[in-house]
């Protein structure tokens, strides 16, 4: 053992078997690691090559700016505004640390955190799709959250823009508003570009005009790196188009005289409700559409709150609901513009036929009443129209019979949607034998024709039906789909759409029953049968209504809405209604009114006196003080 | 195993032998296929550093770095093999100790991942003593069984090893490293096998060794160890999640293809979708950018280096020498296996590299000490008989 140099003649203990042995595991090492790299990388590389661009590249969306919308003079009624969001990217939140997250934030947010939890698991999309839960956040607690960064995990602030609407509930029930995408909605839309955290119009024109006000959201492809950062943009798949614009038929103008005018009649009556409309009857375009009580739109703008939101939906005179479009009401003596038209045009009576009024007309065991117990005598159609004699339309209604009436109503375009550019309209129902049948089982009875002829019964009809109708008296019998939007227009100022009227029908109607008709209306005012309106300096032919609605009181008195609806000649200081040229119908509806007189035509002369700058004061403000009376029918 | 003492012929190696002797015994084929693996692994280093978007020789980066290291390997390799191993022999139990002492310190100052210890700070460096007592062990191992030689066909010269490997594999699993402890394990397999050990012995350990894995999964591995292996075992339903390295890996190699997609043009990881691609990953890199082709060159180059090492053992009259060159094999083939296997999905994910290409001086360092000491035995074989 003197160093091992010296013993390297000593045979030494080789085992050639296991070196061979080491070899072949060696071979057979390499041999498995090649056989699985050659599946790999030969047998499957397409398919691992299209896995790997597929996960460095991402469709990533530019939202495009909404359009804006104008009123016809070129006044902005909304704009976009740049805001502050908070969003929560859910995948980046760890679930332990949640809770926490959910306090820090709804103490800087002045949220409660438990409603921060509940939009986290609501939001729709993956778990790597943001989640907004607070927007129009003021800067400096987006400073303070963006600078949270380390204990606040998975939170962002972005900066987006939502809408603002300077005008407010002035425009509300026009224009809607927008709000978040919910859950159903993006699954309706499915490939139609919309993002989890979108926004889309929800109610209005902003929901009827989606589309048009959205443009088209760009795509790029982006190669992104695996915290989701964007490293270059590869190509672009969809251009940004800007959402087109939207000039309305609405005179803010206008708008607001008809606000005025409405709010002033309301307070001045104690009403909860009304409605007041003006249309341009030659072209079906509506110039102004109030419906109270209305509600701020940017309260949705800017992401209402649940207790907010509560509040309108149970408000009980349901400020969300545009009464003008969205409900129907009984139309009372309104609708004997439709008996009228149909007895002179089916000839049942012609405009010189006398009707004998009574106080009222028997049938079997019932009596049906004149409004006044008494009637005015022989009457022809300019008497019983203008003093809205009920025995009068109630004996033309019985010549007419269910049917012929519901025809000349649907030819007046009730009983179905008008089209108007705004959604959830109601159809309002007008009956008829089949309807009847289908509903109980029985025909119409005569007694039922008689209400209907006078507008009351099952007749019900929405205020834009009614304003329609009378467009169509009053232009010569073209019914035009109501418009509230005059052109679109591109981003790049091409006009999309211009404006044209959208004739449903041409009446079925001689221009002599028309001219008769206007003529009849006339004699309402000329009558006196609404006091002082003739007095007034524009000359106005139309028509009121009061219609019984609900239950008795104790004296076995119901509630009533009551309604005025006319129209102005061309030269509207002139009193020729021969011709069909008008360009202003208007409407008022006061719903449930127990004044002694029709607050509904106060109401239209409180809109006249504005509109046409009326110095001297006609209004009847007596007239407007309670008591439930049937004043003027 | 001998203490320590005086080796009369200690000097005469070097005296005795003339230079061109010694030039003559010289493996030049190991040398280079060595230097070829480390410039492969110089090369991953710079397009791992590109993507990582750095300047090619900015301070600091992965591949700056990697050159410094090189450096520090051939100085090791140089000195190593200049060293006459047969030191080694006599200063075993020192080496030993020392290799205790690392390991040891390693557990009290090291820092680590979630709560480990793996590694020490030496100023700007950081090393990996693990990797260091890889080499060390075998060292001390191919002392312990060339001493036996004659008589490694029983039983005590196998439990002897074992008792030997037993407290630096213990340290090393509390740091905890299942990887380095697996690679600790396999050294001594393969050392074992080589020596001639009884082929029975051995396959009633290896039975032990399996029993005791269900004693290993409730005690001993922890719980990031055992989600590792389980994703291994199931198939990936969430990429996000565990299996995402897995994913990751696999999509990277296959996008390679045969050619690859270039040196610095592997989009995705420039992207940063697979985590630690310079060090354990790097190997899918490598697939994706040099592609099959690259792949199997740099497998030649690995196996033709374990053919020369075994060469070294073959011709060696010392056992210490065949043992050693077993321990330095069988540690290359192992981790070659495990590393590129996890990297292809073949093999769980453990935290072994791939020697010379995946980054970490410490790594490539001890591989250079042990080829150093293959190149001493190689020139100190005086009469060599062929």
């Amino acid at each position: 053992m003197n160093g091992y140099l010296f013993e390297t003649h000593r045979e030494r203990d080789r085992r050639p078997l296991r070196f061979v042995t080491f070899g072949l595991v060696t071979v057979l090492v390499f041999g498995t690691l090649l056989t699985r790299l050659g599946y790999l990388q030969i047998t499957n590389g397409q398919t691992y090559q299209a896995k790997a661009q597929q996960q460095i590249t991402a469709e990533e969306y530019l939202r495009a700016p909404r359009g804006l919308i104008y009123d016809r003079n070129g006044n902005l009624l909304v704009s976009n505004v740049a805001t502050f969001a908070i969003k929560v990217n859910r995948s980046a939140l760890p679930f332990s640390r949640r809770a926490d997250v959910a306090q820090r934030l709804g103490n800087l947010l002045g949220m409660d955190p438990s409603e921060i939890l509940a939009t986290l698991d609501a939001a729709p999309g993956s778990r790597f799709d943001p989640v907004r839960i607070a927007q129009d956040i003021p800067e400096d607690t987006a400073r303070l959250v963006s600078e949270s960064g380390d204990t606040l995990p998975g939170v962002a602030v972005e900066v987006e823009t939502r809408r603002e609407y300077p005008d407010g509930a002035l425009l509300s029930h026009i224009l809607g508003y927008t709000g978040p995408v919910d859950a159903a909605t993006l699954e309706r839309l499915a490939g139609k570009g919309y993002l989890p955290d979108d926004v889309i119009g929800k109610a209005g024109i902003e929901s009827t005009f989606e589309t048009e006000l959205r443009g088209t959201y760009g795509v790029e492809l982006v190669e992104r790196d695996a915290t989701g950062r964007d490293i270059q943009v590869l190509r672009t798949t969809q251009e940004t188009v800007p959402g087109a614009s939207l000039t309305l038929t609405v005179d803010r103008t206008i708008q607001r005289e008809a606000t005025q005018a409405l709010k002033w009649g309301m307070k001045a009556a104690g009403l909860k409700r009304g409605v007041f409309i003006a249309m341009n009857p030659q072209t079906g375009e509506v110039l102004a559409l109030v419906s109270l009580p209305s509600y701020d739109n940017n309260l949705f703008a800017k992401g209402i709150s649940n207790k907010q939101f509560q509040a309108l939906l149970n408000n009980p005179d349901k400020p969300l609901t545009n009464h003008a479009v969205q409900a129907h009401y009984p139309p009372g003596s309104t609708f004997k513009l439709v008996t009228g038209t149909g007895g002179i045009q089916d000839r049942k009576i012609t405009p010189d036929t006398l009707v004998e009024t009574k106080p009222f007309l028997q049938l079997g065991p019932t009596r049906f009443w004149d409004w006044n117990h008494k009637g005015f005598g022989a009457c022809d159609i300019n008497c019983g129209f203008g003093h809205s004699s009920d025995t009068f339309f109630f004996t033309v209604a019985g010549m007419l019979g269910a049917d012929r009436l519901a025809y000349w109503a649907r030819m007046y375009g009730f009983g179905v949607p008008t089209g108007i550019d705004l959604p959830g309209e109601a159809a309002g129902i007008i009956p008829d034998d089949a309807w009847k049948m289908n509903a109980f089982g029985q025909p119409m009875f005569e007694g039922e024709t008689y209400q209907a002829g006078i507008g009351q019964g099952y007749d019900v009809v929405t205020p834009i039906q009614l304003i329609n109708a009378y467009c169509a008296l009053a232009n010569g019998g073209k019914l035009y789909r109501p418009q509230l939007v005059r052109e679109v227009v591109a981003a790049d100022g091409t006009v999309v759409k211009g404006f044209t009227p959208d004739l449903i029908r041409k009446m079925p109607v001689s221009q002599a029953t028309l001219r008769a008709m206007r003529l009849a209306a006339r004699s309402t005012v000329t009558l006196r049968h609404t006091y002082n309106l003739v007095d007034m300096p524009v000359k106005v032919a139309g028509k009121s209504g009061t219609a019984e609605f609900g239950t008795r009181d104790a004296k076995g008195r119901l509630p009533f809405h009551s309604w005025f609806v006319g129209f102005v000649p061309k030269d509207p200081y002139t009193a020729d209604f021969t011709k069909p040229d008008s360009q202003l119908v208007f409407l008022a509806f006061a719903y449930d009114s127990r004044t002694k007189g029709n607050a509904g035509t106060e109401i239209a002369k409180a809109f006249l006196q504005l509109h046409f700058h009326i110095k001297k004061d006609y209004l009847n403000r007596d007239l407007l003080q309670r008591g439930n009376f049937y004043q003027s029918n | 195993m001998r203490v320590m003492r005086a080796e009369p012929g200690r000097f005469n190696g070097v005296t005795r032998s003339s230079v061109g002797t010694a030039w003559r015994a010289y493996d030049l084929q190991l040398a280079v296929y060595a230097a070829l693996l480390a410039t492969v692994g110089l090369v991953m280093a710079y397009t791992n550093s590109i993507e990582a978007g750095n300047a090619v020789l900015a301070s600091g980066t992965v591949f700056t770095r990697a050159l410094l290291w090189s450096a520090i390997a051939i100085v090791a390799f140089l000195l190593l093999t200049a060293f006459d191993y047969r030191w080694l022999k006599s200063l075993s139990w020192p080496i030993y100790l020392v290799n205790l002492g690392l390991l040891g310190m390693t557990l009290a100052i090291g820092d680590g991942v979630g709560g480990s210890a793996r590694w020490v700070s030496i100023g700007p460096f950081t090393f990996q003593f693990s990797e260091l007592a890889k080499i060390l062990m075998t060292i001390v191992l191919a002392a312990y069984l060339g001493n036996r030689e004659g008589r490694l066909d029983r039983l005590p010269s196998i439990l002897g090893a074992v008792l030997l490997m037993a407290p630096p594999w213990a340290l090393v699993m509390l740091q905890p490293d299942l990887g380095t402890s697996l690679v600790l394990a396999a050294i001594a397999a393969g050392m074992l096998f080589m020596s001639g050990a009884s082929l029975r012995w051995l396959a009633a350990m290896a039975l032990g060794v399996v029993a005791a894995v269900p004693i290993a999964w409730t005690y001993v591995l922890k719980d990031y160890q055992k989600e590792r292996i389980a994703s291994f075992l199931s198939p990936c339903t969430d990429i996000r999640d565990s299996c995402w390295q897995v994913y990751q890996s696999q999509t990277a190699v296959g996008s390679g293809g045969f050619t690859g997609v270039g040196l610095t043009n592997g989009a995705h990881l420039r992207g940063g979708f697979l985590p630690v691609q310079e060090s354990d990953f790097v190997f899918a890199v490598l697939a994706q950018e040099l592609g099959f082709l690259g792949a199997l060159l740099v497998f030649l180059i690995f196996a033709a280096l374990i053919w020369r090492i075994l060469v070294a053992g073959w011709r060696s009259r010392d056992p210490f020498g065949q043992m050693f060159t077993a321990g330095l094999a069988s540690l290359l083939l192992f981790q070659v296996f495990v590393n590129v296997g996890m990297n292809i999905g073949i093999m769980p994910v453990a935290g072994i590299p791939l020697p010379f290409i995946s980054h970490g001086g410490a790594s490539l360092t001890s591989i250079a000490i042990g080829l150093g000491v293959v190149q001493s035995i190689n020139i100190r074989q005086a009469k060599a008989d062929w």
